[in-house]
């Protein structure tokens, strides 16, 4: 015991020693600007290895993007590699995460990141060091990545609101918005979207409640805001969860007759908002695209085709409605 | 006093001296340090951690992937100060933590503190315009007042120290998203008003020396602070007495409710510290942050053998314990581990860890 306590001593004794022996401290950033094209791109006789680091995998929207960056990976012969790490909404895990894909030297990062300004350093590390790095629907700051891949919160939440002032309730109507968690940046962009899509029309927005991006904290919200308001035309989901969690209240409440339901994300997965819409749970989805497939194709021009990439590419939506949701669902999934 | 030091030992409070060398690597109060030292499976289960690491890493050195040259990466300096660094936020907290456990407490509150020390950081540095030594003496402070508002309602109030320290990790969080607005806190650097002082930048992607990151750093030297501190210190004694048995402790003249105090606001200081650092590191203070962090840390402790019914255990366990955990994290991570799977393993070994310990008495 005490030998085994003086040896740890003695070794975290060296590390000090061997810190302080410079005395100075140094920035150790790398050589800037980027991977050098030339490097990357062996061409179709490479074999890749690309590292997903992944903010969470609680939302089913981030396991349906694995399982798009998955599906479009196993079609690419050369990118036989594919490793997958969760930071589990963690910024420090997801930090450490992305430092050691640097260590194993993936051939190429894709990355969501749980938040902007932490994971910035580490991603422009990653960037400087010769590694290309695709950031998918979440930003981080700067310009040290080589391609955005994401979809527009704020212009997803606009086209809610026109889809409201203009087919869903044309004659104006009580709406309730149910937002995602305060703070988050998605949550203020889908708000502030819809705020503008719905300016101008006869629409008024009687409640505005934090459901969390929850299907159970949207339902017991939602149970509040039908206590307390006789009316309810429509309801705004800022995801198709928490449309859903509003529709479970109001059907309880025996008012989900006659009140439309509206969410975003449109997954095409059993669970998810398109089957929603078909069943009749929800009046529309918009498609909030994960970009999996994208980033895979980006990856295949930068190490296998040797171009260039566009360096933003916003993603297109979708309103889903019980029109075409059974052709969405199926074309999302035989991609 | 006797030496009860281990709670569940069948040959009762220390009464067989010569062959059972008290726990723990600190020794306990009134016992002499004439055990033996080295006895077989009891010797291999009391440096369980120690051991454990040292197999985990021999295991990881062989199943390291190569680098484009032959290299071990795992064994790559960069790889190993990215280890340590990893673990340095829960390493800091686990070390904490232990001052708490050894005396038969818990403190849930270390996560949200966490968050709320690197929110505090990032606002002071930022917003308010403090220096760094200031905003960090400020954080340390608030940690510790917290800390030792805990241990008084653990030794005053007669609260379990669970209930105090989940009431705790509500209040904390609390304050945390109050103090930022519910937002995360951008720290930016500069010398311009609203700007962080470049030196706090330290903990971030900047080195020491090239090679060495700060936080990996300053856990080293807290490791060896608080492992020099828990060897031979009266207060050490004290809290393996209070935790052994807290009756004979107080019989005995131990001051029972100061040693919890102070337990509590080394663990609450150890916390702020980790939050600092945090924040360093990611340049941000997120209200947010640290959620569930109290869990790896006890998980560190107890895969360092302490035992959370007290008094037994020891600060170089915990620290092995934490570097475990982050060896085996670094090499499943290294080696394409399905991370479902990563979490299942990782159970395996805290659980296996803890069923070793339980094997001892029973030798």
């Amino acid at each position: 015991m005490r030998f085994q306590a003086r040896s740890m001593l003695a070794a975290a004794c060296a590390v000090a020693l061997l810190s302080t022996g410079c005395g100075t401290t140094s920035i150790n950033a790398g050589s800037a600007g980027g991977p050098d094209p030339e490097e990357v791109c062996e061409g179709p006789t490479g074999d890749y290895t690309i590292g997903v680091s992944q903010a969470n995998v609680a939302e089913p929207y981030r396991v349906r993007m694995n399982a798009d960056i998955r599906r479009a990976a196993a079609k690419v012969e050369q990118f036989g590699e594919v490793q997958f790490l969760d930071a589990a909404q963690d910024n420090s895990r997801q930090v450490s995460q992305i430092r050691t894909l640097i260590t194993k030297q993936v051939d190429l990062l894709i990355v969501s990141p749980n938040e902007a300004a932490p994971l910035t350093g580490v991603v422009s590390r990653a960037y400087n060091s010769g590694i290309p790095v695709v950031v998918l629907d979440r930003k981080v700051n700067g310009d040290s990545y080589s391609t955005f891949i994401g979809a527009d919160n704020e212009r997803i939440g606009r086209q809610a609101g026109e889809y409201f002032a203009d087919r869903l309730l044309p004659d104006g109507g009580k709406v309730v918005e149910l937002r995602g968690l305060s703070g988050s940046t998605p949550a203020a962009e889908r708000g502030r979207g819809f705020r503008a899509g719905v300016r101008g029309s006869g629409i008024e927005i009687i409640a505005s409640a934090d459901g969390q991006w929850l299907r159970a904290e949207a339902q017991s919200k939602m149970d509040a805001v039908l206590k307390a308001h006789p009316r309810v035309d429509a309801v705004y989901g800022h995801n198709d969860p928490m449309a859903e969690g509003a529709h479970l209240a109001a059907r309880s409440a025996g008012r989900a007759a006659g009140t439309e339901f509206v969410g975003i994300d449109g997954l095409p997965t059993p669970s998810g908002g398109i089957k929603a819409v078909q069943r009749g749970r929800l009046s529309a989805t918009f498609v909030y695209p994960t970009g999996g497939e994208e980033a895979i194709t980006a990856a295949k021009r930068m190490l296998i085709d040797c171009e260039p990439v566009p360096e933003k590419q916003t993603l297109p939506t979708r309103l889903v409605t019980p029109e075409n949701a059974a052709k969405v669902y199926r074309r999302l999934n035989s991609r | 006093m006797s030496s009860r030091t281990t709670d569940d030992d069948p040959a009762g409070d220390g009464s067989a001296p010569t062959s059972s060398p008290p726990a723990g690597t600190a020794p306990p109060a009134g016992t002499g340090r004439n055990g033996e030292w080295f006895g077989g499976l009891d010797t291999l289960l009391r440096f369980q951690s120690f051991f454990g690491l040292v197999l985990v890493f021999l295991a990881s050195v062989v199943f390291s992937p190569r680098g484009d040259d032959g290299e071990i990466i795992f064994l790559t300096s960069e790889n190993l100060f990215n280890l340590v660094r990893a673990i340095s936020e829960i390493g800091i907290i686990a070390i904490g933590l232990t001052f708490v456990i050894l005396i038969g407490g818990i403190d849930l509150s270390v996560g949200s503190l966490l968050g709320l020390a690197a929110v505090g950081s990032a606002v002071l540095l930022t917003a308010d315009d403090y220096g760094v030594l200031a905003a960090i003496a400020v954080v340390l402070l608030a940690g510790l007042v917290f800390g030792l508002l805990q241990g008084l309602a653990v030794a005053l109030l007669r609260v379990q120290a669970f209930i105090v320290t989940l009431a705790g990790l509500q209040m904390a969080r609390g304050l945390a998203r109050l103090w930022s607005g519910g937002e995360t806190v951008p720290i930016s650097y500069g010398s311009g008003p609203g700007e962080a002082p470049l030196a706090f930048s330290l903990l971030g992607e900047r080195t020491f020396n090239g090679i060495v990151p700060v936080p990996a750093l300053i856990f080293a030297v807290l490791a060896v602070v608080a492992v020099a501190f828990l060897r031979g210190s009266a207060f050490s004694r004290h809290l393996y007495a209070v935790g052994g048995n807290e009756k004979a402790a107080r019989i005995s003249g131990v001051p029972v409710n100061r040693v919890k105090v102070v337990a509590f606001g080394v663990c609450g200081l150890c916390a702020a510290l980790a939050g600092i650092v945090h924040a360093g590191q990611l340049n941000t203070g997120s209200p947010n942050a640290g959620i569930s962090y109290e869990l790896d840390g006890i998980a560190a402790v107890v895969v360092g053998g302490t035992s959370l019914a007290g008094g037994r255990g020891s600060m170089v366990g915990t620290i092995a314990g934490a570097l475990l955990l982050g060896v085996l994290n670094n090499i499943l991570a290294l080696n394409t581990v399905d991370t479902d799977l990563q979490l299942i393993i990782k159970g395996l070994v805290i659980v296996a860890a803890a069923a070793l310990q339980r094997l001892r008495p029973s030798r």
